[in-house]
């Protein structure tokens, strides 16, 4: 795991997006417990309450659980539930761009052809 | 503190009072299982807080609560082992300086019943409090710096629940301080959630990556306190060009400015305020808040 200081992106934010990565790929596996935050934080070098804010929003995606005491394990994955979410960023996603199209004044064509170049662009790569 | 969290240490309308200054602690929590700093400017009543709540100082009013039950006299009986449960360094000499490094040893032995000797001349070795390993060497013969390690070493080398620390990365240098962070999160996860830190500091970056909880202190009034996450989000720090202040100074917690623009902190909430105006926003660090917090409650112009 490697964790940026000055990425932008908060430390909690790093960790909870490595788990997340594994658990989705099936490297961290269903009943799996991640490792302590105490433990975590040792090895990462950075404060417990920061690992802990990180094992809570895995929690509050549903990813994982925690049981008081014990630490938290992987939920089993429903993958319907997690390609719905998925498609819900991709709308969100689209939806602002659809905003900032139409504050640069972008015609509905324009946007289309836009994204039909990214998407060539991204194929070519 | 979260619901979920006890604490390990319950201050309740602790009072002592001198000549010029008075420590006032209406109430505070130290959260058990954690780290917490204790910041404030120099004669903030960090050291009189640590002095009360070890015992060092008994001459003051109110109620300190142990480990979630042992109140006052309770504290005292040796079959509640609060004493043998908490260690404590500081500045101030309680080793006396025509001592050798094994007489602090066998003193260790004698004062405590879980001292093991054996760890101890392990973290001597460790932590280099002698190069050269004479333990017939003289206390007053040691740097600031090694006396400061001798005494974690002989807290660390007992069997505690809670260390109260008095500026122990003062006198230590970078290297020292790092190694100093690397136990107490060692300390932590050894504990499983019963072990507690509480240390006071004037060096927040060097000691931020193993700071959980953080408690302001300023001409003894506790201004401040919270996980350093949940600070991390009720404080933002914004940066903005100088024709802006006087329209964002009403919505900024506290402010510097310099000759080119301003840089303050604002309190979440209050960021609507700031609507319209060209600054940047980004999360702050533990040292940045602090100082910020010191600096809005501070006596000095």
């Amino acid at each position: 795991m490697i964790l940026s200081q000055n990425s932008g992106i908060p430390i909690y934010q790093q960790i909870a997006d490595a788990f997340k990565a594994d658990i989705l790929s099936g490297k961290l596996k269903q009943g799996e417990y991640l490792p302590s935050i105490r433990s975590l934080a040792k090895e990462l070098r950075i404060s417990v309450i920061t690992t802990m804010k990180a094992y809570e929003l895995l929690e509050a995606e549903g990813l994982v659980t925690g049981v008081q005491g014990k630490g938290f394990y992987v939920n089993a994955q429903d993958s319907e539930m997690l390609r719905e979410q998925h498609l819900r960023k991709v709308e969100e996603c689209l939806a602002e761009a659809m905003s900032a199209a139409r504050i640069a004044g972008l015609s509905n064509k324009e946007l289309q052809e836009m994204l039909k170049i990214l998407l060539e662009q991204s194929e070519e790569r | 503190m979260n619901e979920k969290m006890e604490a390990v240490l319950e201050v309740k309308n602790l009072r002592k009072k001198f000549k010029e200054f008075e420590l006032k602690i209406e109430d505070l929590e130290i959260p058990k299982g954690f780290a917490t700093a204790l910041i404030g400017e120099n004669g903030a009543g960090k050291t009189t807080l640590l002095n009360c709540l070890s015992g060092v100082r008994l001459d003051y009013q109110g109620e300190i609560k142990y480990f979630g039950k042992y109140v006052n006299d309770e504290r005292e009986k040796p079959e509640n082992q609060v004493r043998e449960s908490i260690g404590c360094a500081g500045p101030s000499g309680y080793f006396l300086s025509h001592w050798t490094v094994a007489q602090v040893a066998d003193m260790g032995e004698l004062l405590y019943e879980h001292f093991h000797k054996e760890h101890f001349w392990k973290l001597c070795d460790d932590l280099n409090v002698l190069p050269g390993g004479k333990w017939g060497t003289k206390i007053s013969a040691l740097s600031d710096g090694n006396q400061m390690k001798l005494k974690l070493a002989s807290v660390f080398a007992r069997d505690t629940k809670l260390l109260l620390l008095d500026e122990p990365t003062s006198p230590l240098d970078p290297l020292m301080r790092e190694k100093l962070c690397s136990m107490l999160r060692e300390y932590l996860e050894a504990g499983q959630g019963e072990n507690t830190v509480l240390f006071s500091t004037h060096n927040v970056s060097d000691m931020e990556s193993v700071t959980d909880y953080c408690v302001i202190i300023e001409q003894g009034r506790v201004v401040e306190r919270g996980f350093v996450e949940d600070l991390k989000e009720k404080y933002v720090l914004v940066k903005g060009e100088k024709e802006d202040l006087e329209a964002a100074r009403p919505a900024l917690f506290q402010v510097s400015e310099s000759k080119y623009g301003f840089e303050g902190i604002c309190l979440a909430e209050n960021l609507e305020k700031l609507a319209g105006l060209r600054v940047s926003k980004e999360t702050p660090s533990l040292f940045q808040i602090s100082v910020a917090i010191l600096k809005k409650y501070t006596a000095i112009a």
